[in-house]
């Protein structure tokens, strides 16, 4: 489905990905897991198109600060050059990491602008499986999402997300911020959504509630892949041990 | 209160809304401080005299005409001197002056600076209300502001389109992570905002001459409406239309009719000096969670 094959960024000469290949195939879910500036947030809006249009954007404004070297293939086809609107439609969606929500809109308007390039008919199937999926959702629907707190704030991101009807849906650092609650809430929905079968790729710091629910997983420092495998071989892993859970 | 302060209130409260409305739209939309609004009011008010003394078009006609060549103006500046610019904030209220004060000065240059200028009303006439007499067109501004301002709520509320831009206004990022066009939602609100522009002075000109002047005046209209009213707010943007349009009635009929248009200036200074959100911009600053 999704192959990213020699990814190199640096902003200007700080290097955030270093020669970076990995692979997802339909309906697996993998796991990319880093400490801070590993590279996960890069490789996310690498993913998505953000990192492309923000350089440029900056081109534009007469700096050039971002280099990307290396291709996305989605489905076979090279998506290096195309823009995040693009990769929407073809079913690339990102999550973006901080519970990111449009703040003067209610849940049901963050919603539906989550649906903004689907059909009313598909747009209705998915407000019915997000609702299902996130019943405090239901509850906080008229509720401005700028007041909800950082849990419910990740729900509706999530369900945002989700209202595009990705076929890949790329979820970064979901965990981050939640309180141990919301955090349980979260992982809950993260592993009813892979066992509907829709392809993942999730960023994580906090490895422990993941690692157990992937397929496969990654794991980079610096920008550089160190250790790959499936979820058990990583959880087994003693560098990854050492570095994730402690023991 | 006089009968004549209550309805000439109204009406230039409405004048306000409708002068302010497409400054407003385009702020709460795209985060543009689009100082081009005046040279726009007025390059529309010039495009609808050209349609019809040069071109001969009718005046049903050339309204059309104008407000949709307005909003290509409106994109056209957008993907001309503002796309390059985007985010850089200082950059934007530089360029869209420039733009506006070129727009303006290009008018002046062409000799548009005689007394022939003018636009005709939509309906001759004038009734009597309470006494006063008032004309249809006057009349028709309240209408077309109130309207307008309504149909900009329902817009940026329950549309597609409008959820989507007010949505690239909050978050550009997570905007275009669920595919909308940045670019496109921008240049779309500077169109919107500027066929707005036009509305406004298609109904406003008429009742006077064009003069260049007036674009400058109009930007300080909306920019008082605008700053007091709180920027972004449909709500605000009501309210401190009524409160500068009665403020100006007022002064013109109880003091003296020169102090008029010094009540923008000194509304606009006063608020940015006691509450710089401006009167309904409190709200969001509270509802922010940090």
């Amino acid at each position: 489905m999704l192959e990213v094959k020699n990814m190199t960024v640096f902003f200007e000469n700080a290097l955030a990905l270093n020669n970076l290949s990995l692979e997802i195939k339909a309906g697996e879910f993998v796991g990319i897991f880093g400490s801070n500036s590993a590279g996960k947030t890069t490789l996310m809006n690498n993913i998505s198109g953000l990192l492309l249009h923000r350089k440029f954007r900056e081109k534009a404004k007469g700096g050039e600060r971002i280099t990307i070297d290396g291709k996305l293939y989605f489905d076979g086809e090279d998506i290096s050059p195309t823009i995040p609107q693009d990769r929407v439609k073809r079913g690339i969606v990102l999550c973006r990491e901080r519970h990111p929500v449009f703040r003067d809109n209610t849940v049901h308007e963050n919603l539906l602008l989550g649906g903004y390039l689907r059909s009313k008919k598909e747009v209705n199937e998915s407000l019915d499986f997000v609702y299902d999926l996130f019943p405090a959702l239901t509850r906080l629907r008229d509720r401005k999402s700028g007041l909800m707190s950082g849990g419910e704030q990740e729900m509706l991101a999530i369900g945002t997300a989700l209202m595009a009807k990705p076929k890949l849906l790329l979820m970064d650092e979901p965990l981050l911020g939640l309180s141990p609650l919301m955090m349980q809430e979260v992982v809950q929905a993260v592993k009813k959504l892979s066992k509907t079968g829709l392809t993942i790729l999730l960023t994580e710091q906090y490895a422990r509630p993941i690692m157990p629910l992937i397929d496969r997983g990654y794991v980079i420092e610096n920008g550089t892949m160190i250790v790959s495998g499936t979820g058990d071989e990583l959880m087994d892993n003693p560098e990854v041990k050492a570095a994730y859970f402690g023991m | 209160m006089e009968a004549s302060v209550l309805i000439f209130g109204l009406v230039n409260s409405a004048t306000l809304m409708l002068v302010a409305l497409g400054f407003s739209l385009i702020f709460g939309l795209s985060g543009v401080a689009n100082l081009a609004h005046g040279g726009i009011y007025l390059f529309s008010g010039y495009v609808t005299w050209m349609l019809m003394n040069y071109l001969g078009v009718p005046f049903l006609l050339a309204v059309p005409l104008t407000i949709i060549i307005a909003g290509v103006l409106g994109a056209l500046i957008y993907w001309v001197a503002l796309k390059r610019v985007r985010g850089l904030h200082l950059s934007e209220v530089i360029a869209t002056f420039a733009v506006g004060v070129a727009i303006l000065e290009l008018f002046r240059w062409m000799g548009f600076v005689t007394y022939e200028f003018t636009l005709p009303v939509f309906i001759k006439g004038s009734v009597d209300i309470a006494g006063v007499s008032i004309d249809y067109q006057r009349l028709l501004i309240i209408g077309i502001g109130l309207l307008l301002a309504f149909a900009l709520w329902v817009f940026s509320r329950y549309t597609k389109m409008g959820l989507a831009l007010r949505g690239m206004a909050q978050d550009e990022y997570t905007a275009l992570s669920i595919g909308i066009d940045s670019d496109w939602a921008a240049a779309l609100s500077m169109a919107l905002g500027s066929a707005i522009a036009a509305i406004a002075a298609i109904s406003i000109l008429p009742l006077g001459i064009i003069s260049i002047n007036m674009g400058y005046e109009v930007l300080i209209m909306a920019l008082a409406v605008s700053v007091v009213g709180g920027l972004e707010s449909i709500t605000g943007l009501v309210v401190a239309s009524i409160i500068l349009g009665f403020a100006k009635t007022i002064t013109g009929t109880y003091f003296d009719p020169k102090w008029m248009e010094v009540i923008y200036l000194f509304a606009l200074v006063l608020v940015l000096a006691i509450k710089p959100s401006g009167l309904f911009g409190k709200f969001k600053e509270l509802e922010e969670r940090v």
